[in-house]
């Protein structure tokens, strides 16, 4: 009884695309909007837009393997994760341009004093 | 049935038609990630981040891939939107690392023109403190100098100071021969040696006066004094003391220092004074 009810479910998820879940994907994108927003993604412009769509496209992924179709749910989560580390690097990128600025700014202030 | 047939031949036609018109048109998302991978190469990407432009590429050439054997099928929309964020993403990763490089070289520049800064005051500091170490030194040499003209000076008269100035007394029987108002050689000697002191010392008017002792007519000391102080002051004259900061005076016997009943006490009362306003009063 117990094997026929295996036999059951493989053949249900067979039926239903072939593919198995991709739980490992899905993890690490969920992981890695989590990263781009310690990263502050959140409060620049250009990096806040990708995490929006990692995001979104988490979520699609999430109510597509719940609909069985774990295959268009794999695409889904590479573009999330394509998304999210894209993200993340425009909010670093950001971050070491004003950096960069505000050690400039200071450099020009300290050279002005220094010619006093 | 005839009707059917020639439905599905113009449909064969058609499609047909279509097919050999060329391979379908690339999807929005391909013709994005090939202009992103053409800006990430034209950026600082290629320098700073070789390895995720790589990436990129690959990512770029599986969606051309796709589009070869699929089309524009969903499958190409998705790897070319993941081709077109990688190749964003390596010039994000190459304009970071620049920036990142740029302010490490600012850092150091910081620190270096710091230290610069340091040293420059400290070696103004101690230029400072050459300077007044120096000050200092020929203020002490003036001050050597100046005690050395008073010790000089109060060997040879009485040096007292009043509140018109600096009184220097000088001995009128030293001087001068009684009744007489040329100066004797010894008296030319001490004077020599009170303008050296004076002229070191520096000073800014001198007063000679002449005084008596109550003997004889007033009117006769009074000329007396008077003949004598400008004997002293053309002595003065001649050895250095400048003609316009020198005046000569005759008191006569109306200011003693000393009783006039004793013999010693007109001694006292017959001399000489020099009143010098010093410098900076």
């Amino acid at each position: 009884m117990r094997e026929f009810c295996l036999v059951g479910v493989v053949a249900l998820v067979t039926a239903c695309g072939g593919a198995a879940v991709p739980q490992e994907s899905l993890t690490a994108a969920k992981a890695s909007i989590a990263g781009a927003e310690v990263g502050g993604a959140a409060s620049e412009p250009k990096a806040a837009l990708h995490l929006k769509l990692a995001k979104e496209q988490v979520a699609k992924a999430e109510s597509l393997i719940s609909d069985g179709d774990n295959e268009e749910a794999a695409r889904v989560i590479d573009r999330a994760q394509a998304d999210a580390d894209l993200s993340l690097a425009l909010a670093k990128e950001v971050s070491a341009e004003k950096a960069a600025i505000e050690t400039k700014e200071q450099l020009e202030k300290l050279r002005k004093k220094a010619t006093q | 049935m005839k009707n059917g047939f020639n439905r599905i031949a113009l449909f064969t036609v058609l499609s047909q038609a279509l097919l050999a018109c060329a391979t379908p048109m690339p999807p929005q998302e391909l013709l994005d990630a090939r202009t992103a991978y053409d800006v990430a190469t034209k950026s600082s990407a290629p320098q700073y981040a070789p390895a995720q432009l790589d990436t990129a590429k690959q990512s770029l050439a599986r969606a051309e891939q796709s589009f070869q054997d699929n089309g524009d099928e969903p499958v190409t929309k998705d790897l070319a939107y993941v081709a077109d964020r990688r190749a964003k993403l390596a010039a994000a990763e190459g304009s970071r690392e620049q920036a990142e490089r740029t302010r490490a070289q600012m850092d150091k520049d910081f620190r270096s023109t710091e230290i610069d800064a340091l040293e420059t005051t400290k070696s103004k500091l101690e230029n400072e403190q050459r300077a007044r170490a120096e000050a200092e030194k020929g203020l002490a040499d003036a001050q050597k100098k100046l005690s050395a003209a008073m010790a000089s000076l109060t060997e040879i008269a009485k040096v007292k100071e009043e509140s018109r100035g600096v009184v220097i007394t000088l001995s009128g029987s030293v001087l001068f021969a009684t009744g007489k108002s040329a100066l004797l050689p010894i008296a030319q000697e001490k004077l020599s040696e009170v303008a050296k002191a004076l002229n070191d010392q520096g000073f800014k008017s001198l007063l000679v006066e002449g005084h008596t002792d109550s003997q004889g007519s007033a009117d006769k000391n009074m000329v007396l004094s008077q003949e004598r102080a400008e004997s002293v002051r053309t002595y003065l004259i001649s050895q250095g003391i400048p003609s316009d900061k020198i005046k000569a005076q005759g008191i006569g016997s109306s200011r003693p220092v000393a009783d006039n009943s004793t013999a010693e006490g007109r001694a006292n009362n017959r001399r000489v004074e020099i009143v010098v306003e010093p410098l900076g009063k």
